[in-house]
């Protein structure tokens, strides 16, 4: 039996600032959509039922964004890495995922006391306004440094700085590191891990990893996620040295 | 069964993560579809796993492929 072949006539319709559909027979086979993020960068994404649909509704956004263009794909995902390769993009960098135990036991961070003066705050112990100085002080480093693009944990604007969410390393009476983990879904998320650049290499974020992975196994979570660019080497030793595991990784891609 | 502007829409349970970033999903209806996740769900870091409830987008084309569209929080 010879295989059936389309010939797809596809429309595409922009229905609203930044979103496209790919009508086809006046059935939606495909979306598009753009979204700015707190960085500035606008990254975009495409669901389509079929090729065609695909490179219409690609042409039809690059046709009307601003450069440079971002997406973001599980490395996995060979089909579609392959459709947006064929729009122009190009990978910028791969994160990795990352299953972190939890069990001191599996992480070794039974043993992992904070550095000499520096204590660590518990989830929901810290107070607002010191954490909220804090995070601001972290961003701006980040902003003078490596900039938020290389971040995969930051994302997303916060509206409230919530501190049953954070553990904290303090010195000295100010607060000198934070580690955010979402518990929104079965599986913990370690969002965001930080020191403050004076204080770094002196092993607070592996006490903060040590608090943060303990509280959760005394709750019964076996497992966090975490995610890691390819080139923070740092981080990646962190988080392998702990026994941490690769899951999968995404590719962020451009199109300049 | 949902028929939306979205196309058809159903509730489902993941029941595995396969390769090539698939999802075996068994809709409320008993049906099982292999789903990948929607752009959006990935631009938000937002995970799939086994056991989540998600709502899935149905193909057009093929009603035993899909796209997880949503992931509820319980």
């Amino acid at each position: 039996m010879n295989p059936v072949e389309f010939s797809h006539a596809v429309l595409i319709s922009r229905v609203a600032p930044g979103q496209w559909h790919a009508l086809e027979d006046d059935l939606v086979v495909g979306r598009g959509e753009a979204l700015r993020r707190p960085d500035g960068r606008m990254f975009v994404s495409i669901d389509a039922w079929h090729g065609a649909a695909f490179d219409r509704l690609a042409e039809a956004t690059l046709a009307a964004l601003p450069r440079p263009l971002h997406t973001v794909v599980d490395e996995a995902d060979l089909d579609l890495t392959v459709q947006w390769q064929r729009a122009g993009f190009t990978t910028r960098r791969r994160e990795w995922e990352y299953a972190v135990p939890t069990d001191p036991r599996a992480t070794g961070l039974d043993s992992a006391l904070p550095p000499p003066g520096v204590t660590i705050k518990a989830f929901g112990s810290a107070e607002e306004a010191p954490l909220r100085a804090l995070d601001s002080t972290i961003r701006d480093e980040v902003e003078a440094g490596p900039g938020w693009q290389d971040m995969p944990a930051e994302v997303l604007v916060l509206p409230v700085l919530d501190p049953s969410k954070y553990a904290v390393a303090a010195q000295c009476g100010k607060y000198v590191g934070l580690l955010r983990v979402a518990t929104v879904t079965r599986l913990p998320r370690i969002g965001l891990i930080a020191v403050r650049a004076d204080r770094q290499r002196r092993g607070i974020a592996r006490a903060l990893l040590a608090h943060a992975l303990g509280a959760l196994h005394r709750i019964g979570k076996e497992t966090a996620s975490a995610e890691v660019t390819e080139s923070n080497v740092a981080t990646t030793a962190l988080f392998e040295g702990i026994g941490a595991w690769r899951t999968g990784s995404n590719l962020e891609l451009v199109r300049r | 069964m949902a028929r939306t502007s979205n196309g058809i829409e159903l509730e489902g349970t993941v029941l595995e993560c396969l390769r090539n970033a698939t999802f075996r999903v068994e809709l409320q209806n008993g049906h099982k579809v292999l789903a990948h996740i929607s752009g959006k769900i990935r631009k938000n870091y937002i995970k799939i796993l086994p056991y989540d409830r998600v709502l899935v987008e149905l193909s057009p084309y093929d009603l035993n492929r899909g796209r997880i569209v949503f992931r509820y929080r319980s």
